[in-house]
C-alpha cells in the first residue's frame, strides 16, 4: 500500500506543478493586437520599458513617480539591464518569450536594420522638428523615423589638466605635432601619457578605429563602398596617418594595456597616475567619484596637422523606440512626448539623466550640471568642431573582431598591413552575411 | 483488488519518469529539434521571417576561420584541462583516503570551488591574475607573476586552465573518494603479503578496480571541458585577439552578437554531433577496462 501512496503523491505534485506552469503566463505579456486605444477607455494602461543605462535607473524611478501623478491611469514598469549585462540578447530573450516591452532602447543604424520589423514609425511626432540634425540620421530608414534620440555622448583624449601643466604644456595640442611634442613633455616629467583599456574590444574597434573612418573625405559612402565588399581600406592614405596616433599611444601606455579594463584604465586616470585617456562623457561620475572637482577636459585625437583631425567624436549612443506590436502603443507614444516637450521631461533629461541634449529647445542652465567633459564638447558641438559615430554603420559583430585584430597588433602579433588586411577581409566577409 | 503486473508497472513508470520525461521534452528536445530547423535558414533571431538557404550555412561554417581556430583552442584546452583535472582530482583522492588529520574538512575545502558559479569564479580569477599576481610580482620579482597575465596567447591559455582544473578537480575528487574508499582490503593486504610495492599495488590493484569511476569522471571533465563557456566569458571574454575563444562563446557570439541566429544554430548542430561522438567513444574505450573483483 505504501508504494501506492507514493504514486498517489508524486502524480499529484506532477499536477501541481504542471499547473503552476500554466498560470504564470498572463503576466506583462503583450500578444500582437490592433487594439490601440488603451489609453482613452479609462483602464490602467501598464506601460513595459526595458532600457539599458543602468547610470540613470535611480532617477528613473523618480521619473515614473512623477509621470504617473501626472497621468493617474498609466503604470510605468520600467526595467534595466545593462552595463556588464547583454542587453540584446535580453531583448531578445523577452520577445521569444512573449513578453515584448512597449517601449525599449535601439542603437540606430546596423541595430535598427535588426529590429526595423518591430519598430513603430514616429516620423509625425510632435518632437521631431526639435531633434538636431545629425542625431536623426542614424534612426532614419526609408524616409521614416523611428526613434527619440536619449541624448548626445562625446569621446576624445580627456586629458587631466593639472599634469599638463606640471610638465610645462602651456596650450592644449590640438594637432599631431602638438600632441608629440605634449607627450614627450610629459615623459620628460616622469609621467604616463596615456591609460589605455585595450582589454574591451569597444575601445579599440568602435571608438579608436572610427577615427580612422571620420577622418575620411566622405565617410558615408567609404564606409558603404566597404560593405558592398569594394573595399578601400588597404593602401588608404588616412588609415597610413591613423597609424601615427594609434602608435603612439600604444608607445606611451600604461603597463599591460591588454589586461587593463574599463574600470582600471578611467581609474588610473582619475587617480591621477596618467594624464590622458581616450574615454568620453560617460566617465564624469565615475571620475567625481575618486578625485571630486577634477581639473579635466577634451582633447581631439589628430592623426595629422589638418583641420578636421582636430574634431572630437560625436553621437547618439542610444534612442527610445516604441513596439510595433504593442496594444498600448498610444500611451507609449505620449509618454516619449511627455519626456521630449514637457518641462518635467526636459529637465529629468539633463538634471537628473545628465544627458547632453540632443533637442534644440533644451537648454543648459547650469555648467556644473553635466560637467567638465560634456562642457567641453558642448563648445566643440557649437563651434562645429565634431565628427560622427561612424562604427554604427559597421556590420553587426564587426567591431568586435576589429578590436580583437587591434589587439593582436597591440600585442606584436601582426604589423600594420596585416592588421588592415585582416581588417578588409572581416568587413568583406560580415558584410555578405 | 489485484489489477494485472504489466499495467501496474506502467502506470509507475509513468508517475515516476512521466514528469521528467515531458520537462525534458519540452525544455530540452523541443528546443533542440526547432533549433534544428533554424539552422537550415537564414535569420537574424529579430525578424518575422527566416529564409530557407538549404546547406548554405554549412558551407559557410567550413570556411569561417574564427570557427576552425575556436575549435582548435578548445581540442588543446580539453586536452589539457581533461589531463590535469583527473590528476589533481586523483591526487586529492588518494590523499583524503589516507588516515590524515581534519580529513572531513580538507574534503570540504577542495570540493568548495564547485558549489562557486562559473561566471563568479571567473572574476575572481581575473582579479587574481590582473591585480594579484601583478602586486605578489611586484613586491617578490619572481618572473611567474611578471608576465602580462591573461595578456597573452599563453598566459591566458593557461590561466583558463588552471581555472577550470581548480574549480573541476574538487568535483572528480569526491567520485575518485566514493571509489577508492570501496577497494576491497583483503585483496590490498594480499598483494602486500606477496611483495607489492605501494606503487605496484596502486596500479595493478586500485586503478583497474575504479575504472568505473575513472570512465565517469572522464565522461564528466571532457563534456565540461568542450562545453567551456561561463569561465571563459567571465574570465577573458575569449581575448586576447579572440585566442581563448571556446567554441561555446563563438556560437554564442555568431547567434547573438553577429545577430546570425541561422548560422550559430548550425555550429551548434556540428558542435553537438562532435562532442557526442567523442564523449561516446571515451565512455566505449573506458568501459572495456572496466574489471570485477
Amino acid at each position: 500500500m505504501k508504494k501506492s501512496l507514493i504514486s498517489a503523491v508524486s502524480a499529484g505534485l506532477a499536477i501541481a506543478m504542471l499547473a503552476g506552469c500554466s498560470t504564470s503566463n498572463n503576466g506583462g505579456g503583450n500578444e500582437p493586437a490592433g487594439n490601440n486605444g488603451g489609453a482613452n477607455n479609462g483602464e490602467k494602461v501598464t506601460l513595459n520599458i526595458f532600457q539599458f543605462k543602468v547610470e540613470i535607473a535611480d532617477a528613473l524611478n523618480r521619473l515614473k513617480a512623477d509621470y504617473e501623478k501626472e497621468n493617474p491611469n498609466v503604470i510605468l514598469n520600467i526595467e534595466t539591464m545593462g552595463g556588464g549585462a547583454d542587453y540584446g540578447a535580453g531583448l531578445k530573450a523577452k520577445f521569444a518569450s512573449n513578453q515584448e516591452p512597449d517601449i525599449f532602447n535601439n542603437g540606430g543604424n546596423a541595430d535598427l536594420t535588426t529590429w526595423a520589423d518591430k519598430l513603430e514609425d514616429l516620423s509625425n511626432e510632435p518632437w521631431q522638428s526639435d531633434v538636431i540634425d545629425t542625431a536623426k540620421e542614424g534612426i532614419t530608414r526609408d524616409g521614416k523615423n523611428y526613434g527619440l534620440p536619449m541624448g548626445i555622448e562625446g569621446y576624445g583624449l580627456i586629458y587631466n589638466k593639472d599634469l599638463f601643466k606640471q610638465a610645462g604644456i602651456e596650450t592644449p595640442p590640438k594637432t599631431l605635432t602638438e600632441l608629440k611634442a605634449a607627450v614627450e613633455k610629459l615623459k620628460a616629467a616622469k609621467i604616463t601619457p596615456f591609460s589605455n583599456g585595450y582589454q574591451e574590444f569597444w575601445v579599440l574597434g568602435n571608438h579608436t578605429f572610427n577615427v580612422a573612418l571620420a577622418n575620411q573625405d566622405d565617410p558615408t559612402s567609404f564606409i558603404k563602398g566597404l560593405n558592398e565588399g569594394k573595399g578601400g581600406l588597404v593602401g588608404n592614405p588616412v588609415i597610413g596617418n591613423w597609424f601615427n596616433l594609434f602608435d603612439m599611444m600604444i608607445a606611451n601606455s600604461n603597463k599591460n594595456p591588454l589586461t587593463t579594463d574599463y574600470n582600471t584604465q578611467v581609474t588610473l586616470f582619475a587617480s591621477g597616475k596618467t594624464a590622458m585617456m581616450q574615454q568620453g562623457n560617460w566617465t564624469q561620475v565615475q571620475i567625481d567619484g575618486i578625485t571630486p572637482n577634477m581639473n579635466i577636459g577634451i582633447l581631439p585625437m589628430p592623426v595629422d596637422d589638418s583641420e578636421k583631425s582636430g574634431n572630437i567624436f560625436v553621437g547618439v549612443p542610444n534612442y527610445w523606440v516604441v513596439n510595433k506590436n504593442s496594444k498600448n502603443k498610444e500611451a507609449a507614444k505620449d509618454f516619449l512626448n511627455w519626456l521630449a516637450t514637457s518641462e518635467t521631461g526636459k529637465n529629468y533629461g539633463v538634471n537628473e539623466f545628465k544627458f547632453i541634449p540632443a533637442l534644440k529647445s533644451v537648454e543648459v542652465k547650469d555648467q556644473k550640471v553635466l560637467g567638465a567633459i560634456a562642457n567641453d564638447i558642448l563648445q566643440y558641438s557649437k563651434d562645429g568642431k565634431t565628427s560622427g559615430w561612424y562604427f554604427n554603420q559597421m556590420p553587426e559583430g564587426l567591431p568586435q573582431e576589429v578590436g580583437a585584430d587591434m589587439q593582436a597588433y597591440v600585442a606584436g602579433k601582426s604589423n600594420k598591413d596585416q592588421l588592415v588586411k585582416s581588417i578588409q577581409d572581416k568587413w568583406t566577409n560580415m558584410a555578405k552575411k | 483488488m489485484k489489477s494485472s503486473g504489466w499495467s501496474k508497472s506502467w502506470v509507475q513508470q509513468l508517475v515516476f519518469t512521466g514528469p521528467v520525461t515531458l520537462a525534458f521534452a519540452i525544455i530540452i528536445a523541443l528546443p533542440f529539434f526547432m533549433g534544428m530547423y533554424y539552422s537550415f535558414t537564414e535569420w537574424n533571431g529579430v525578424s518575422d521571417n527566416a529564409t530557407f538557404v538549404g546547406l548554405d550555412n554549412f558551407v559557410k561554417i567550413f570556411n569561417d576561420q574564427t570557427f576552425i581556430n575556436s575549435f582548435t583552442f578548445t581540442t588543446k584546452f580539453t586536452i589539457a584541462a581533461v589531463i590535469l583535472s583527473n590528476l589533481v582530482g586523483f591526487m586529492l583522492a588518494l590523499l583524503l583516503t589516507q588516515p590524515v588529520k581534519s580529513k572531513n574538512l580538507l574534503r570540504t575545502i577542495f570540493f568548495m570551488p564547485n558549489v562557486i558559479g562559473g561566471l563568479l569564479l571567473g572574476f575572481i580569477w581575473q582579479f587574481i591574475f590582473v591585480k594579484g599576481f601583478a602586486a605578489v610580482g611586484e613586491k617578490t620579482g619572481w618572473s611567474l607573476f611578471n608576465l602580462p597575465w591573461l595578456g597573452d596567447e599563453t598566459t591566458a591559455f593557461w590561466g583558463v586552465v588552471i581555472v577550470t582544473v581548480w574549480s573541476t578537480s574538487g568535483y572528480l575528487m569526491v567520485i575518485y573518494i566514493s571509489a577508492l574508499i570501496n577497494v576491497p582490503r583483503d585483496l590490498i593486504e594480499a598483494a602486500s603479503i606477496d611483495g607489492a610495492t605501494a606503487m605496484q599495488r596502486l596500479r595493478h590493484i586500485t586503478v583497474p578496480l575504479i575504472m568505473p569511476a575513472v570512465t565517469i569522471a572522464l565522461f564528466l571533465a571532457l563534456s565540461w571541458s568542450f562545453k567551456s563557456f561561463d569561465i571563459i566569458l567571465s574570465l577573458t571574454k575569449g581575448g586576447p585577439y579572440n585566442s581563448t575563444q571556446s567554441v561555446a562563446l563563438n556560437i554564442y557570439n555568431e547567434a547573438f552578437q553577429n545577430n546570425n541566429m541561422g548560422l550559430g544554430t548550425a555550429k551548434a548542430l556540428i558542435f553537438f554531433i562532435v562532442v557526442a561522438l567523442i564523449t561516446s567513444l571515451q565512455v566505449w574505450v573506458t568501459k572495456r577496462k572496466e574489471v570485477q573483483a
